[in-house]
């Protein structure tokens, strides 16, 4: 299976994070440094893969709207206990997930991939908590995506999906 | 060439076939009405046009039911134009159905008349074939509702009543459980008196007018638990087929 | 295997059709479902613009499918670093979606713990949406059927106006009649 992207929205509806994990075309292989680019601390650096930073930006608005959308639609017709757990189209697969307390999850992946909650679980649990909520020199708010972007969590999160979740 | 063939007709005769003679006939005729038709007209390149068919074949003929239900969709939509009210619209569509029966009429004497009598067309006229037209109510009605509905809706009718009340002796009611025409239409709740079988009505008005039998005709809802869309044709006889038929029963004729 | 409602959304993102079939769900108010018709019409659209775009590299081993995905409005869109590290010459290059061979949809398929909502979008823009219990198997058929009943019942009665709301009885009845025969 493939993961094509990932994102944290906080309780404010902001994107602290944002991740995409595209197959680079080989002529760009190189070009770049090796260490995978986190676009999470988006200000100033530059976008990867050839897409402007403003539309990987609207990207996750609109994903969050999306998963807004439909997480409040299951609510609305299965009770305040149903949770909105995946959709797919016919090119990927969206999964989320969303913490007790209001952060919410989302992976894009393609048609093949299982449910993903437990994996998004274990991000939070197992990463989101111990290397960002834990960082004593992490804020509480994550205002543009500061605390969420440091080397451990993004080293752990890039071992997490390309060693257990392929 | 023939020779063979006519010997197996024979055979048939013989073997007490009279469809087998009637579909020899029927094939020499074809084939005659072929080679007229090849001069002056345009014809496909096979010489097979619609008219050059023989009236009995396309009788078993399928015809596409959603042309149908759309075409006739577009004709009540047509039919609602400027309408004033649910009657107004009934006796459009109505009078949309009778010139059809009128017309109707001919192809089924002829249909009726070929399959009812065992000779083929041209010894017809010279053997004393019973007469087809009705000359009574009750053949009439049992014509229309036998072979008129198995000529539109490949079956019969489902009931076929004569009113008790004494008052309307002219009334008589023919019943289709389910009415082709009405097979996908769902009349709205403001117009639930309607019934677009209101043109198979002004069919049998039109086939009933051609038979000399002056009726008006009207259909009306009467849903059942089973058949939601059951629908009764009333025929009310004019005065003068009344007066006609008491004196045809004096004089015995049936 | 329960079925528990559907809901057919015109091409404008109107509700024309609301029905339940089984209860399992919670009943919302028609100004409810008209709010959640537009939102998921809304939604729908979106969920199929923000299908991945791959990278494709119009110089690599698989031009073939360059030209039939150049359906993607936006091409290569030079990153603002370009500047400074040179881009390699295959600025033709473009997008391709996960599955070249097959034309992006919106969300054909949402899950939550309690339903599961099938979309099924037609050729003409409408919208099927069906809520059936998570494990219900064999949606396909019911969707097809439901279709055929729509081309069927809806638009071939005379009395029923595009994109305008469905009150077609036999409609309901045909759906209410085929539904219960299958459980």
């Amino acid at each position: 299976m493939v993961v094509y992207s990932f994102y944290i929205f906080d309780r404010h509806a902001e994107c602290i994070y944002k991740r995409r994990w595209l197959p680079r075309p080989a002529s760009m292989v190189g070009s770049k440094s090796s260490r995978p680019t986190s676009e999470a601390s988006a200000p100033g650096l530059p976008a990867t893969l050839g897409q402007s930073a403003r539309t990987t930006d609207d990207d996750a608005k609109l994903i969050f709207g999306t998963v807004f959308s439909l997480r409040n639609m299951a609510r609305k017709l299965g009770g305040e206990d149903d949770n909105f757990v995946t959709y797919r189209t016919s090119q990927y697969k969206l999964h989320y997930y969303e913490t007790p307390t209001n952060i919410k999850f989302v992976m894009l992946t393609d048609l093949k991939s299982p449910s993903m909650r437990v994996a998004l679980q274990q991000i939070y649990i197992n990463l989101y908590v111990e290397y960002v909520v834990k960082n004593p020199l992490s804020p509480a708010e994550h205002p543009g995506g500061i605390g969420v972007n440091n080397e451990l969590f993004e080293e752990s999160l890039e071992q997490f999906v390309t060693r257990v979740l392929s | 060439m023939t020779q063979p063939a006519r010997h197996a007709a024979m055979l048939s005769i013989s073997n007490g076939g009279p469809n087998a003679v009637a579909v020899d006939k029927q094939q020499s005729q074809h084939i005659h009405t072929q080679s007229q038709s090849s001069q002056g007209l345009r014809v496909p390149s096979n010489r097979k046009t619609i008219y050059d068919r023989h009236l009995n074949r396309s009788r078993s003929a399928e015809l596409s039911r959603a042309s149908f239900a759309f075409l006739f969709a577009e004709m009540v939509t047509y039919a609602q134009r400027r309408v004033t009210g649910i009657q107004d619209l009934e006796r459009r569509l109505n009078e949309q159905g009778y010139p059809l029966g009128l017309r109707l009429l001919d192809l089924l004497y002829y249909r009726t008349m070929a399959s009812s009598t065992s000779s083929s067309l041209s010894s017809s006229s010279t053997s004393a074939a019973p007469p087809n037209r009705p000359l009574r109510i009750l053949p009439l009605l049992h014509l229309i509702h036998g072979p008129l509905w198995r000529l539109l809706f490949n079956r019969p009718a489902d009931a076929l009543e004569h009113s008790v009340s004494p008052e309307t002796p002219n009334e008589y009611m023919i019943t289709d459980n389910d009415p082709l025409v009405n097979t996908y239409i769902s009349v709205p709740k403001e117009m639930s008196m309607l019934n677009c079988a209101a043109f198979v009505a002004g069919i049998i008005e039109g086939v009933c007018d051609g038979c000399g039998f002056e009726a008006k005709v009207t259909a009306h809802n009467q849903p059942t638990e089973m058949w939601p869309g059951r629908t009764i044709f009333l025929l009310r006889f004019g005065e003068s087929v009344m007066e006609r038929e008491k004196v045809l029963e004096r004089a015995g004729v049936k | 295997m329960a079925v528990f409602s559907l809901i057919i959304i015109n091409k404008a993102g109107g509700l024309v059709y609301q029905r339940e079939f089984q209860p399992g769900l919670r009943k919302l108010s028609t100004n409810d479902y008209l709010v959640l018709a537009g939102t998921f019409h809304g939604v729908h659209a979106i969920t199929r613009s923000i299908t991945p775009k791959l990278p494709l590299v119009a110089t690599t081993t698989n031009p073939p499918i360059a030209p039939t995905t150049a359906t993607t409005p936006t091409p290569n869109v030079t990153s603002p670093s370009s500047t400074s590290t040179p881009t390699p010459s295959s600025s033709s290059s473009t997008y391709t979606y996960p599955n070249p061979g097959i034309p992006a949809t919106g969300l054909e398929c949402l899950e939550t713990d309690k339903f599961r909502l099938t979309c099924f979008q037609t050729l003409t823009g409408t919208k099927f949406l069906l809520f059936t219990e998570p494990t219900m198997v064999n949606i396909d058929v019911v969707m097809k059927k439901i279709y055929e009943l729509y081309a069927d019942f809806v638009m071939k009665n005379p009395f029923y106006q595009l994109e305008m709301p469905v009150r077609c009885e036999s409609f309901d009845r045909n759906l209410q009649g085929w539904l219960r025969g299958r459980t």
